[in-house]
């Protein structure tokens, strides 16, 4: 059995690939998949702070290509889920430390090692955007409802597409709120410029900065909206058919209520 | 008449003696922390305030400074039409819309960082810096071959980080790589003091223990951001705007007219939200 190797892109950076990453992965491992996270943004490594396993890296991806030391000395194993692993990136080393070719190379040896490989791509579409590609066979397109950053996803998505990859769209910090009051572009018209299948609509969400913060992926904080919202893309990436959730804009009184809660 | 007002306010090489402009580089590392919107806005400010201004797009392939200034549809030549002497200085300069005295230098947005030399965009930086006060050059995220290419012309940077752990460290990472020879400074963006307040983001203080460089300013979240970027209208235009105000004192601070502290922005209770107004 071979995992699926998915890397998440943008083109723009801050839109959300690291924690969307990390997200799916630890939805998905919940789940009981096996998952690898690869953080391919070397020199400007973060997939270990959203997890919280930045003291315990040993080794990194640039040292397993290097033969310095075997792929799985390099693996570090999620505090919660033990199905959960990552392989970080070095930090004072530069993106062309590495081939597209060995990139390859390790993304394959780890496909023998569980059921889904998740690249965290760095922001760009210079070398390092290339290495995150080059062992990959699926992409995750992460967008927000802004110009700039739809813009960017569409240069992207285009170079995916030369290379014949599939690629579906999580479209990320929605403000319903603002979709309504005619400030923010609205899924369907972020999905009708990009023409990519839909795979995740996530709203803005606070708790997103306050559990990346303290390095623990939302994904896995019982009875939050986001959870549940992260848990329903793994079951799409699974197959399944599940409905979107309607985001609506919470009304005065429930803004009220929630900040009383 | 156009070519007039260019010729009146933006002197072409030679004409006239005047000291070289400063070029300053905004970069941060992290990506989608808001580099474009503090150039835009930076240069917007400076140039009411009577500097001339040139803001240079660095971001080859994924440019997007245009797109903050509403001037996408007047883009007719790029940065590597320009290297690649296909275009002149003054046919790739786009003048803006509303301040008399900015222009916009497009990045290529089919084409690849790699394609850029950065001994070349270091000349023409070089070569903008005669005819501007301020050279603004919009770094791409990352420090890959378009950070270099970016910073190589800038002898000051102002580094844009946001109050969140991977942001610091990657801000921390880049002031690394732009080494002694260049001034520093840095500006704290999208600051939610209520967040602050409640212990579920860094402070001002956190960021810069980390950092240690002088604070240029401080920006507090505001829906008005986005709203001005998808509508091409720097906030730094609008009077009305407290974000915009924090701008246009961050550009006084540059020339020098504002000696003061930066102000980090505070939360506001209810009652100043209701009767406060945008004041």
């Amino acid at each position: 059995m071979s995992a699926r190797r998915i890397v998440f892109t943008s083109g723009k950076g801050g839109v959300g690939k690291t924690t969307t990453t990390a997200n799916v992965g630890a939805a998905l491992a919940k789940s009981g998949k096996r998952v690898v996270l690869v953080d391919a943004d070397i020199g400007l490594r973060n997939l270990d702070l959203v997890l919280g396993v930045e003291k315990r890296i040993v080794f990194d991806l640039v040292e397993v290509v290097e033969g310095r030391c075997q792929l799985r000395q390099a693996l570090i194993k999620d505090k919660r889920l033990e199905n959960l692993s990552i392989l970080p990136a070095a930090q004072t080393r530069d993106k062309t430390a590495i081939s597209e070719a060995q990139m390859a190379g390790v993304m394959e040896q780890l496909s023998a090692l569980c059921d889904y490989v998740l690249i965290d791509c760095p922001a760009g579409i210079e070398h390092g955007f290339r290495n995150a590609l080059a062992g990959a066979s699926e992409a995750i397109v992460v967008t927000t409802p802004e110009v700039s950053a739809i813009r960017d996803a569409d240069r992207v998505i285009g170079k995916l597409h030369e290379r014949g990859m599939p690629v579906r769209l999580i479209i990320n910090r929605i403000r319903p709120e603002m979709v309504r009051s005619g400030d923010m572009l609205a899924v369907d018209d972020v999905t009708e410029i990009l023409a990519a299948e839909l795979l995740g609509i996530v709203p803005d969400d606070e708790e997103v900065i306050d559990t990346t913060n303290k390095g623990e992926p939302v994904a896995l904080v019982p009875d939050s909206r986001l959870a549940a919202i992260y848990a329903k893309i793994a079951r799409r990436l699974e197959g399944e058919l599940v409905p979107f959730t309607v985001l609506s804009a919470p009304s005065f009184l429930e803004r009220l209520f929630r900040k009383a809660g | 008449m156009i070519n007039e007002v260019v010729q009146d306010e933006v002197p072409a090489t030679g004409t006239v003696r005047r000291p070289r402009g400063r070029a300053i580089v905004v970069t941060s590392g992290k990506g989608g922390v808001g580099k474009t919107t503090t150039t835009a806005n930076i240069g917007t400010a400076l140039a009411v305030l009577g500097n001339t201004v040139v803001m240079v797009d660095a971001d080859v392939g994924l440019r997007n400074l245009d797109i903050v200034l509403g001037l996408e549809a007047r883009v007719r030549h790029h940065v590597l039409d320009v290297l690649e002497g296909k275009s002149t200085i003054e046919d790739a300069l786009v003048s803006d819309k509303r301040v008399p005295k900015l222009r916009l230098l497009a990045a290529a947005q089919t084409r690849e960082k790699d394609d850029v030399d950065t001994a070349a965009f270091r000349d023409l930086i070089g070569s903008l810096r005669d005819r501007f006060d301020f050279v603004l050059i919009d770094c791409p995220a990352g420090i890959e071959k378009g950070f270099v290419n970016a910073i190589a012309g800038a002898d000051e940077a102002i580094v844009v980080c946001t109050p969140e752990v991977s942001a610091v460290r990657d801000a921390d990472r880049v002031v690394g790589l732009l080494g002694d020879d260049r001034t520093v400074q840095l500006i704290v963006n999208r600051l939610r003091p209520a967040l602050v307040r409640k212990g579920k983001m860094l402070s001002v203080e956190d960021v810069n223990d980390i950092l240690h460089l002088p604070l240029l300013g401080v920006i507090a979240e505001a829906p008005d951001v986005i709203v001005s970027t998808n509508r091409g209208q720097p906030v730094a235009l609008d009077p009305a705007s407290e974000v915009g105000e924090a701008y246009r004192t961050i550009a006084r601070r540059i020339t020098g007219q504002d000696t003061a502290a930066p102000e980090i922005p505070r939360e506001k209770t209810l009652f100043g939200k209701l009767f406060g107004g945008r004041s």
